[in-house]
């Protein structure tokens, strides 16, 4: 981690300081409580500690009061608030997990979860704990709301679901504008680079950032696409021969409705990374639109051959086999794809109008019904706005 | 080095039983019986011996003791203090940053650990804390630790130029250069901060790092009053990278002072390469202002304003422009909005003071000379 300053002569004459000067008058402690006997003393204590922000005294407290009754919920609550605020991320997930064991309303313990996981760098189950706080309704303060939401779309990027994560980002940019952090994070996400802001290697910083930029402006509402070209023709100057960066401008183009551009930017791609299965998805979608059955069957093909275990890559290649009337193999193609994604209405959509195709009706009708079924759960990511119920202030349980 | 550290540790942990048993046998044991006795006096036993170890630099031996230390009593403000700056010593930032928080939820007053926390976030490139808590070590003073307060400087200016804070970061930059520290590390930090660009001076891209240099060199120049210095790097910059943004923008700010027709050319070329550039736009438009051509310039003020709806500096310049045009209320209203926006900035004072004046408002006037006055008096302070 000692790249950053190597060599720096202030930060190693720092280390000297460090070591020989540094004794520090330390500051009396607050005094120490009475020890109190009974556990309403010292709750009464812990909150009265609490309120007087002596945090030290009030987390000693807390812990004490927990010792003698640990089916305390509101302790835990109350002391992992403490502990998160102190950044002490790994002591706070402890009190947490037993909160969440405790109460019937673990959502807002569920972003605590998910944020002390992230900063202690256990991601998978930081992931796992942000999606159940979306399960269980995203709720909590405005601002717990919007700190989860932005680890929630930084771990979906490392775990390479980049358009859940840009999403999630989108709806944060609409209530909150532009940060540097926000760009940052949209950057890496519409790169697909499956790493955190804190892990990237430096010298892909300056793209992160021209990307993300271009990605913030094209994201707005109403999108500002003079601005995000902008950004975007810097970034196509300054990285030309990477493959990433074509495909972000050919999505941006997309955006835009400018679909041979944006074919010309996915060719690009393929040029540079003739196995680019995700460019032949894109590039076959517009071919499909400009009414060029062949080609886009041509490259779904090939897509399908790479990465037969994408979803998208079959379900392209079955509508370019219904665009030639082929509606058996487009069957097979996108019950393929139903397999791989069975969450996403818009297979199901495209296979009811196959089976429609081929007379099959009653299966035609099963689809349309998964349709809606599916549309309700993905509201999972749905607007933010729509389905948080912004609370004052999370409600501990009372005491026990 | 964060492994030759851990070896060091795990070679040091064999032989440190025995190391460690030299002080018990010369303390003698304590005569009271029972768990909290014993438990006290292997406390005192083992804080004594991590400071002697600490003190004839067997480091690695007084991390084992100090942290057995914390162990019986986790709060204590010593033994967290030492044992972090031992950690920092070592580049094994995570643990000193976790020791750290600890020591500064016991005792959140202390400069010099919001200090130590903040380079070691630094470190850990948790940039949004690092540059927060660095801050705070700012505001809370440093005393006379002038060598961290010069690291604490300079992490600060970095920082605040990745978080696309050029002009603070500008600034204190250029106070570090007033003070008299060395010029040579802060080249690129300012060439960053001139050209706004949010990066560290680590993420530069290698071919932009001349780029970068010249920009850094050639504040450096104006800020010695270097003139010929400066137009010579200027022109280099603009030879070498004629289509580079920023990089018009830089020269053309430059010779806004010296020769304002060649200055507005630079800016509208750099206009050019980046048509959204607020500054530049807001430049011109000053420049409009000066010139008694105020129609022009609240034209480019409302396209700032249009661009960039947060930024407190195109207030400013479009309330200038309104008052300039004649429609003094409404810049007023502006220079108000911009005041509200950034209240420590002395020239929207001035600015309200004059149109207040004008448009006899004496009780305004007064209250915008107060502040004035006020903002005057601290930036006097040291």
């Amino acid at each position: 981690m000692g790249w950053l300053v190597k060599g720096h002569p202030m930060y190693i004459s720092t280390m000297l300081v460090v070591s020989l000067l540094l004794a520090l008058a330390l500051t009396t402690q607050q005094p120490p409580p009475a020890k109190p006997r009974t556990f309403e003393e010292i709750a009464k204590q812990a909150d009265a500690a609490r309120t007087a922000d002596h945090i030290q005294q009030a987390i000693e407290l807390y812990t004490q009061g927990l010792r003698l009754r640990p089916s305390w919920a509101e302790g835990w609550w109350l002391l992992g608030s403490l502990l998160y605020d102190q950044d002490r991320f790994q002591e706070a997930r402890a009190a947490f997990i037993r909160f969440t064991a405790l109460t019937s309303k673990p959502g807002p313990a569920y972003a605590f979860l998910g944020l002390c996981e992230y900063e202690t760098q256990d991601y998978d189950a930081a992931l796992k704990h942000f999606r159940s706080w979306a399960r269980a309704g995203w709720s909590g303060t405005p601002n717990l709301i919007d700190v989860a939401v932005f680890h929630f779309a930084l771990l979906l990027t490392r775990d390479g679901k980049f358009l859940e994560a840009l999403y999630l980002l989108a709806t944060e940019e609409a209530k909150k504008g532009s940060s540097p952090a926000l760009v940052e994070a949209m950057g890496l996400a519409s790169l697909c680079m499956t790493n955190l802001p804190e892990d990237y290697p430096p010298e892909r910083r300056e793209m992160v950032w021209l990307v993300g930029e271009a990605a913030f402006y094209a994201s707005l509402d109403p999108r500002d696409f003079a601005r995000a070209n902008e950004y975007a023709a810097r970034l196509l100057s300054r990285f030309d021969r990477e493959p990433n960066v074509h495909f972000f401008r050919g999505t941006l183009y997309n955006f835009e409705h400018k679909g041979e551009q944006a074919a010309a930017e996915f060719r690009k791609v393929i040029e540079l990374f003739p196995d680019h299965a995700a460019a032949m998805v894109e590039l076959a979608r517009i071919d499909l639109t400009y009414d060029r059955p062949e080609e886009a069957l041509s490259l779904a093909k090939r897509a399908t051959e790479l990465t037969p275990v994408d979803s998208e890559a079959h379900d392209v290649m079955g509508q370019a086999l219904f665009a030639r009337d082929r509606f058996l193999e487009s069957v097979q193609e996108l019950e393929t794809a139903k397999r791989l994604a069975p969450d996403s209405s818009m297979i199901r959509v495209h296979l009811a109008r196959t089976y429609g195709a081929l007379g099959r009706k009653r299966e035609a009708q099963e689809e349309i019904a998964a349709v809606k079924l599916l549309k309700d759960k993905e509201q999972i990511l749905a607007p933010l706005e729509e389905k948080t119920r912004v609370r004052a202030q999370h409600e501990p349980t009372k005491r026990q | 080095m964060i492994v030759r550290a851990a070896l060091l540790v795990l070679l040091t942990a064999s032989s440190w039983s025995q190391e460690t048993s030299a002080p018990q046998k010369v303390t003698p044991a304590p005569r009271a019986s029972g768990p909290v006795a014993s438990k006290a006096s292997s406390f005192e036993q083992l804080s004594h011996a991590a400071e002697r170890a600490r003190n004839e630099n067997r480091n690695d031996e007084a991390i084992h003791l100090y942290q057995q230390a914390l162990e019986l009593r986790p709060t204590w403000p010593e033994g967290l203090w030492y044992l972090s700056t031992l950690f920092y010593e070592k580049e094994r930032f995570v643990e000193a940053r976790d020791h750290l928080r600890r020591f500064l939820t016991v005792d959140p007053q202390t400069g010099p650990a919001w200090a130590l926390l903040g380079m070691s976030e630094f470190q850990t490139r948790e940039y949004t804390r690092s540059l927060d808590h660095l801050q705070r070590s700012m505001s809370l003073g440093l005393g006379d630790r002038k060598e961290m307060a010069q690291s604490v400087f300079y992490f600060v200016a970095v920082l605040r130029t990745r978080f696309e804070l050029y002009t603070d970061s500008m600034n204190l930059l250029m106070a570090m250069v007033k003070s008299g520290q060395p010029t040579d590390l802060l080249i690129e930090p300012l060439g960053l901060a001139a050209l706004r660009l949010p990066f560290l001076p680590a993420e530069i891209p290698a071919d932009r790092r001349e780029l970068v240099r010249l920009a850094g060199q050639a504040a450096l120049a104006i800020e010695a009053q270097r003139q010929e210095d400066a137009e010579k790097l200027f022109m280099q910059m603009v030879t070498k990278y004629p289509d580079e943004p920023g990089v018009h923008f830089l020269y053309g700010a430059y010779l806004m002072d010296q020769r304002p027709d060649e200055g507005m050319r630079e800016m509208k070329r750099e206009l050019e390469i980046s048509p959204s550039n607020v500054p530049a736009r807001l430049r011109i438009a000053e420049q409009h202002i000066k010139e008694e051509r105020p129609v022009e310039a609240l034209q480019l003020a409302q396209q700032a304003i249009a661009l960039e709806p947060t930024s407190s500096t195109a207030r400013l310049i479009l309330g200038e422009s309104l008052i300039a045009a004649g429609d003094s209320a409404k810049g007023i209203a502006e220079l108000e909005k911009a005041r509200d926006a950034a209240p420590d900035r002395v020239r929207t004072h001035w600015d309200l003071l004059r149109a207040y004046t004008a448009a006899g408002r004496p009780e305004d006037a007064k209250r915008e000379k107060e502040a004035i006055e006020k903002l005057n008096t601290q930036t006097s302070q040291p």
